[in-house]
């Protein structure tokens, strides 16, 4: 396999001795070093913190015709940055050729001064001496007083990791071609004006020397010329001369965009973002800056008035004029705007380049698994076409955007990156605007509902204090309840808030309610072969917990009862039926037949059916999940029979967010859900330093890690939490400190798979009671606790559906959930990891879910896996081979299987939804015994 | 442009390589800065082409201009510093190799330059690395040569008291010759096989990489095997009549990875030692290399390539391939679960693109721990027991994965995880198993 003459060349150094060669050994310049990382301090990050500046930083530089190579700025603009790197020398180094080779002046054969517009070079050298490298961008401007009318400059970005640049050459040639087209539009635009002011200059010396020559032969009646005649005749032939030179040059300049245009790899540069920064720029600018065609004549011609002046014919010495500075020769507003392509790009750029290449990996990955994305990735973020098509738009906003990007009150970045790319910030601003608008309705509707429940109050907080008394010990609450309970209520359902929908979707509701006891509800799936005999036999708490519901000291009260008989020893009848009235919707949400289109006047079975048969593969099941009974509700779209109310339902339809602030009924329940989904979404994102949203990101992503780190190592049932949110059931944070609860919620927000593209179902702070609907919004929510009347109904109503959710209450620090003996969540989150920093953390989680969104995708579309092999196949050995196939192939354990079956299901959910339309969150209630964790 | 440049001086010698293909290479140069004339050209290396692309007054002008700027040049003793152009104005692009020797009793610089068409750069970037690699080694070499040849020349003048110009240092163009041509033939052979072939598991493999790896990749050919090239990813080879083939030694050593070895025929899987044993030994192999060079005699001993240098005191391990013992649960699994999903429903593609995405994300978390742990490698890495229970990569051959997709992205990361670089893969394995 081996050529053997390959081989001779081995030899052992360390064995030579001096005395076996007389040759003096191989200078070690000629050589290689042994370890190409021990030069450096033997570590892969040595490199660069070996070098004198702390950071990459973009330095422009400038050949002066005067002084030779001279640094003029780095970008960040900063003293620390380049520390004792020695600019000076490293300006002659990259200045000291002319790679453009341009030729301006009087080429052989041209009458007049011709312009040449020479093209960018772009290089990459170093010194490997400094460590530093370089990627140099090679332009020139036009200056009327410069010599051969031309500036050579240069931009370059400088970093002490030489492969990065060649890694990014592409990158940072394109965003270095950006910042330069633009300077040099300005450059033309400032080039005409001053050629403008130059020619009015000479217009007006013309007339001045005109008028004085008419005097001079009025004057001179002598017959011959006087040389003071003669001069002022050659100095006016020469002022005319020189007109119609800059006239010449004038169209020169003009013609350039026309010219340029039509070159195929030419990239105009568009003003995209109009900006207040830019205020110095006129409207006009703005308006003709698009070099397109009427734009660069209109650009060039629209001048503020100016006033000619005398000039001499002679041009000052060189080196007694002042040349222009780098602002001067450019419009200011292209200026400003290069500067901030400049420093875009260094942002972008900056940090070390394994993660921007794993941002970019990860980016052509991500985009290649659309179905899967929503579930745990930013789908802004994949959105995001080129960052560059974003920082003119968001320059404006982004400060305070990514200042308060990640608070609660905040939605507009979210919203505004999910546009992926913008033509300017005025798209921007309504955007936002109209975001701030639905925020103050939020106060007023919670203020508006208030719930008087005292007793029930008491009985939560009896509960959460004291049912059980050692620390490991588990409660089994009895909150198996039937969910024909809440049929029955949802019947007798009248509606005090909010009337007049709700009539017609009780009617529709009450359809359904044929169910007489738990174990019917639990198999209202026809067509899953669960025996209630079965059910009975291996769960008999589920039943038996029943009566315990109503036991004082038992659980979680859940007031809704199940008799009607009983509802009279409610203090807030009406209230509670309200809340049932909820509940008997989602309810029905689920029996209604499809998502796309309801079928009016179903049956319970054909409901059921529809509801699993219409989705390929099939949808999740009753029976699949053992003996747990689980809702599955989703909302039909058109609000159609028994779904939601039709206002409802219409905020849930647009196509863009279906989270729209709402109205009369649900009033209770926010209007800003977007707010959450907005501060949440944004951890989603993987490591890069890219623009300024990202940069929040980042910082987000960096909290969120660190707060779920402290969170896993400080709550031992941090993984049941977990748990709880990736098998889709709602987890409540429950809390008096607002700090406290928001910062859980944070923790917990990178555990929760989204619904849909863009609302991460999150909520990070309550203070109104919760409802139903809003469970099927958010997966996890922050609640607040207080002792005022509101807070009363809020415990009220989070004791109504204690059993459907999980409670983690930050105060007593238990938690209330179904029990967790899986290995993915220990993986997830094991309180003993050596991790250290929270971004780290965060990148972990990200791969482990990851996985779990590949298992996920993997359970989804196995065709053999939902479909019968044989028409005579029963059902029931399908999903005997499904759950075989979750043990088995995918490796799964106990509850390890749920989280799948869920993330499959969303998936699945996902998949069917027209495009365009987001997928309806899915509302699932599973009755499964919860148990209580203390600390 | 062409009118612009002068004639070439008479002293510019010219090689003309016949290429089989298209040649993206439009010239290859070699230039020192004379410290009268300032940057020369020496030679000049173009494939023999019908339609002359470049002039060599261009491409002179062109090799002058890599020098340009050299004379401030401040570089590390003994660096070969690359510099890469793209001349918009001139259409072209250009990496130099920029060096210092000496010659002819003089230090001077020196730069081997590539010119390729500006409209090659998206082919050119992803082979950066294997030009670069290859052309900077073949200059270590050359240096000597040139060392040497200077030597030798004094010799010569002392002995016949005659200095004769067209002797100097001329030696190390056909050694430079050595490798340019190669280095035209595998960028003329990666622009023509980019187009599928016979092999299909290549383009299998190749569904692992990424889109610039992928580029830097090559299929087999029919009509007469390509030989191995060191650096790229996945290269298709085929055996000859006899159902042997040869991988030569060397090339293997120079790759920048150790190369595994995939016997379609036999179904047979081989690998080299890891990252850091592969470095440790390539670095070992070149410095004997070139020492033996530096200590060769006589021209011939020079010339020849191989070069016959033997030192009984060391015989390499020629045994780098071996069977892969360790096992793992990613690529298994990966490979138990995709074939539950139907093709052609691009659901294995997405399925893949998933894996893939786990491994970089997982890469990059082992990099960011690593980094955390040592403080950006200030302090020595001592948890690995730690990072693989933290990583879930308790699997040696899930840490094994992880960790080269690790070292693709953050170079020297396995010679800084398992302290001294020099480890064998027994030593290493043993290490790991005392965590």
């Amino acid at each position: 396999m081996i050529s053997a003459p390959d081989v001779v060349a081995f030899t052992r150094e360390e064995e030579l001795g001096d005395e076996l060669y007389r040759e003096p050994p191989l200078p070690e310049e000629y050589s290689v070093p042994l370890f190409p990382f021990a030069g450096h301090g033997a570590n892969p990050w040595a490199k660069v913190s070996s070098s004198k500046f702390s950071r990459d930083f973009i330095l422009i530089s400038e050949f002066s015709e005067q002084v030779g190579p001279q640094p003029l700025l780095t970008i960040p603009d900063d003293a620390k940055v380049p520390g004792s790197f020695d600019l000076n020398y490293f300006s002659l180094r990259i200045m000291s050729v002319d790679y453009q080779a341009s030729f301006v002046g009087h080429p052989p054969g041209c009458a007049y001064p011709k312009l040449n517009f020479v093209e960018d070079s772009k290089v990459v050298l170093g010194d490997s001496k400094e460590g530093a490298f370089a990627y140099v961008h090679h332009l020139t401007l036009y200056d009327l007083e410069a010599r051969g009318f031309v500036r050579p400059f240069c931009m370059a970005y400088i970093s002490a990791d030489e492969h990065k640049i060649m890694q990014q050459f592409q990158e940072l040639s394109a965003e270095f071609s950006k910042a330069s087209e633009c300077l040099k539009t300005g450059n033309r635009k400032a080039f005409a004006s001053e050629l403008e002011k130059k020619l009015k200059d000479l217009d007006y010396t013309r007339t001045v020397l005109h008028n004085e020559t008419e005097i001079q032969k009025k004057a001179n009646d002598k017959g011959y010329y006087t040389t003071q005649a003669i001069e002022k005749a050659n100095e006016l032939a020469s002022v005319e001369k020189s007109i119609i030179e800059h006239q010449d040059l004038l169209k020169q300049i003009r013609s350039y965009p026309y010219r340029k245009l039509k070159e195929s790899d030419f990239h105009a540069y568009e003003p995209e973002g109009t900006l207040d920064q830019a205020g110095t720029s006129s409207e006009q600018d703005l308006a003709t800056s698009d070099p397109a065609e009427p734009g660069e004549m209109h650009l060039y011609s629209r001048l503020p008035s100016y006033t000619p002046k005398l000039i001499k014919a002679k041009p000052a010495k060189c080196f007694d004029k002042k040349l222009k500075t780098l602002e001067e020769l450019c419009d200011i507003y292209f200026f400003n705007q290069t500067l901030d392509q400049l420093h875009h790009i260094e942002r972008t750029f900056r940090g070390d380049v394994c993660y921007l290449l794993t941002n970019q990996i990860s980016r052509a990955l991500l985009k290649q698994q659309s179905v899967t994305n929503f579930l745990f990735e930013d789908v802004s973020f994949l959105e995001e076409k080129a960052p560059e098509n974003q920082y003119r738009g968001c320059q404006g906003l982004s400060q305070d955007a990514a200042d308060r990007k990640c608070s609660e009150e905040s939605p507009a970045p979210k919203v505004v990156i999910s546009l992926g790319s913008y033509k300017s910030s005025v798209e921007c601003v309504p955007i936002k605007m109209e975001q701030d608008m639905g925020d103050p309705q939020e106060p007023s509707m919670t203020e508006s509902i208030t719930f008087e429940h005292q007793e029930n109050l008491d009985y939560l907080d009896a509960d959460l204090k004291g049912s059980i008394s050692s620390g490991e010990s588990i409660e089994v609450l009895g909150t198996e309840k039937s969910a024909s309970g809440l049929m029955k209520s949802e019947s007798q359902a009248s509606l005090p808030i909010s009337p007049s929908p709700q009539v017609g979707r009780s009617k529709v509701g009450s359809r359904r309610t044929v169910s007489e006891d738990s174990i019917e509800v639990l198999s209202t799936c026809p067509s899953e072969s669960l025996i209630p005999e079965d059910f009975k036999a291996s769960y008999p708490s589920a039943i038996n917990e029943e009566p315990y519901v109503d036991d004082e000291e038992g659980g979680l009260r859940f007031t809704p009862r199940l008799n009607p008989d009983n509802a009279d020893e409610q203090e807030d009848v009406s209230n509670q039926e309200n809340l049932a009235q909820i509940d008997s919707a989602c309810c029905i949400g689920k029996e209604s037949p499809s998502f796309l289109e309801p079928l009016p006047g179903l049956g319970q079975k054909q409901c059921d059916e529809d509801g699993v048969v219409r989705i390929p593969p099939q949808p999740y099941r009753q029976a699949e999940q053992g003996l747990h009974g689980s809702l599955v509700g989703s909302p039909p779209c058109d609000g159609a029979p028994g779904g939601l109310l039709p206002h409802e339902l219409d905020s849930r339809c647009p196509t863009a967010g279906r989270e729209v602030s709402r109205t009369s009924l649900d009033e209770c329940s926010d209007s800003t859900s977007y707010i959450s989904s907005a501060a949440s979404t944004c951890s989603d994102r993987t490591p890069s330093p890219a623009h300024p949203v990202c940069l929040t990101n980042e910082r987000h992503k960096k909290k969120a890690g660190q707060n779920a780190l402290r969170f896993i190592r400080q709550y031992p049932f941090a993984h049941p939490a977990i748990y709880s949110l990736l098998s889709g059931r709602t987890l409540v944070v429950l809390g008096e400190d607002e700090a406290i609860v928001k910062k859980l919620v944070t923790a917990l927000s990178i555990f929760v798979p989204n619904c849909g593209a863009y609302a991460k179902p999150v909520k990070h702070w309550v203070t109104s009671p919760l409802h139903v609907v809003d469970f099927q919004k958010w997966k996890l929510i922050g609640l607040q606790r207080t002792v005022s009347p509101a807070g009363v109904g809020v415990l009220h109503a989070l004791s109504r559906y204690s059993r459907y959710v999980s409670i983690l209450d930050a105060d007593s620090k238990t938690l209330r959930c179904p029990l967790y003996k899986g290995t993915v969540v220990a993986r997830l989150a094991d309180h003993r990891t050596q991790i250290k920093r929270g971004s780290t953390y965060y990148m972990h989680v990200q791969s482990v879910l990851t996985q779990l969104c590949s298992k996920a995708f993997l359970f989804t579309f196995c065709h053999h896996l939902h479909l019968p092999i044989s028409e005579r196949e029963p059902e029931e050995s399908v999903v005997n081979r499904r759950m075989n196939f979750l043990k088995l192939h995918l490796g799964l354990a106990n509850e390890d299987v749920k989280i799948v079956q869920y993330l499959a299901e969303l998936l699945k959910l996902q998949y069917i939804q027209e495009p365009g339309q987001g997928a309806n969150p899915l509302l699932r209630f599973d009755y499964v015994p919860s148990f209580l964790y203390k600390i | 442009m062409s009118a612009l440049c002068p004639p070439p001086s008479p002293a510019v010698a010219k090689t003309e390589i016949s290429m089989n293909g298209e040649s993206p290479l439009l010239a290859a140069t070699f230039a020192y800065w004379d410290n009268i004339l300032g940057p020369r050209v020496r030679h000049i290396w173009a494939p023999k082409t019908d339609q002359v692309l470049l002039s060599d007054g261009e491409i002179t002008f062109l090799a002058n201009h890599t020098l340009n700027g050299e004379i401030l040049r401040n570089a590390e003793s003994g660096a070969i510093d690359v510099k890469f152009f793209v001349l918009a104005e001139k259409r072209v692009i250009i990496v130099s190799l920029i060096f210092d020797g000496n010659w002819n009793g003089d230090r001077s610089t020196y730069g081997l330059s590539i010119i390729l068409p500006q409209s090659e750069l998206g082919f050119y970037l992803p082979l950066h690395r294997v030009c670069v690699d290859r052309l900077t080694h073949i200059i270590r070499k050359g240096r000597i040569w040139m060392h040497k040849e200077r030597q030798e020349h004094f010799q010569k003048i002392v002995l016949e008291g005659t200095e004769r110009m067209e002797d100097q240092g001329q030696s190390i163009i056909p050694m430079l010759t050595g490798e340019v041509i190669p280095v035209m033939e595998l960028l003329s052979s990666m622009k023509s096989h980019s187009v599928p072939e016979e092999i299909d598991i290549v383009r299998t493999l190749c569904l692992f990489l990424t889109p610039s790896e992928r580029r830097c990749s090559r299929l087999c050919r029919n009509e007469t095997s390509f030989k191995y090239e060191s650096g790229l990813f996945v290269q298709g080879l085929l055996k000859d009549a006899t159902g042997s083939f040869v991988l030569p030694f060397r090339q293997v050593m120079y790759a920048p990875y150790p190369t595994t070895h995939i016997d379609v025929d036999v179904n047979t899987v081989k690998q080299m030692p890891p990252c850091h044993e592969h470095i440790y030994n390539q670095r070992r192999y070149m410095r004997s290399e070139l020492t033996a060079f530096w200590r060769a005699n006589s021209d011939e001993e020079m010339s020849q390539d191989p070069i016959i240098h033997t030192d009984e005191s060391f015989t390499p391990d020629l045994n780098v391939f071996q069977d892969i013992l360790h096992q793992d649960t990613l690529v298994k699994a990966f490979l138990d679960q995709i074939f539950h999903l139907k093709p052609g429903l691009s659901l294995r593609s997405t399925f893949l693109a998933q894996f893939l995405l786990i491994l970089h994300r997982k890469a990059l978390t082992l990099i960011k721990y690593i980094e955390d742990d040592t403080q950006k490698g200030k302090k020595p890495f001592k948890s690995l027991r730690s990072l693989k229970i933290d990583l879930d990569l308790t699997a040696e051959g899930d840490l094994n994965i992880i960790m080269a997709l690790a070292e693709k992205i953050k170079p020297g990361l396995h010679s800084f995880i398992f302290g001294r670089p020099f480890y064998i893969s027994v030593q290493e394995r043993d290490m790991l198993m005392t965590f």
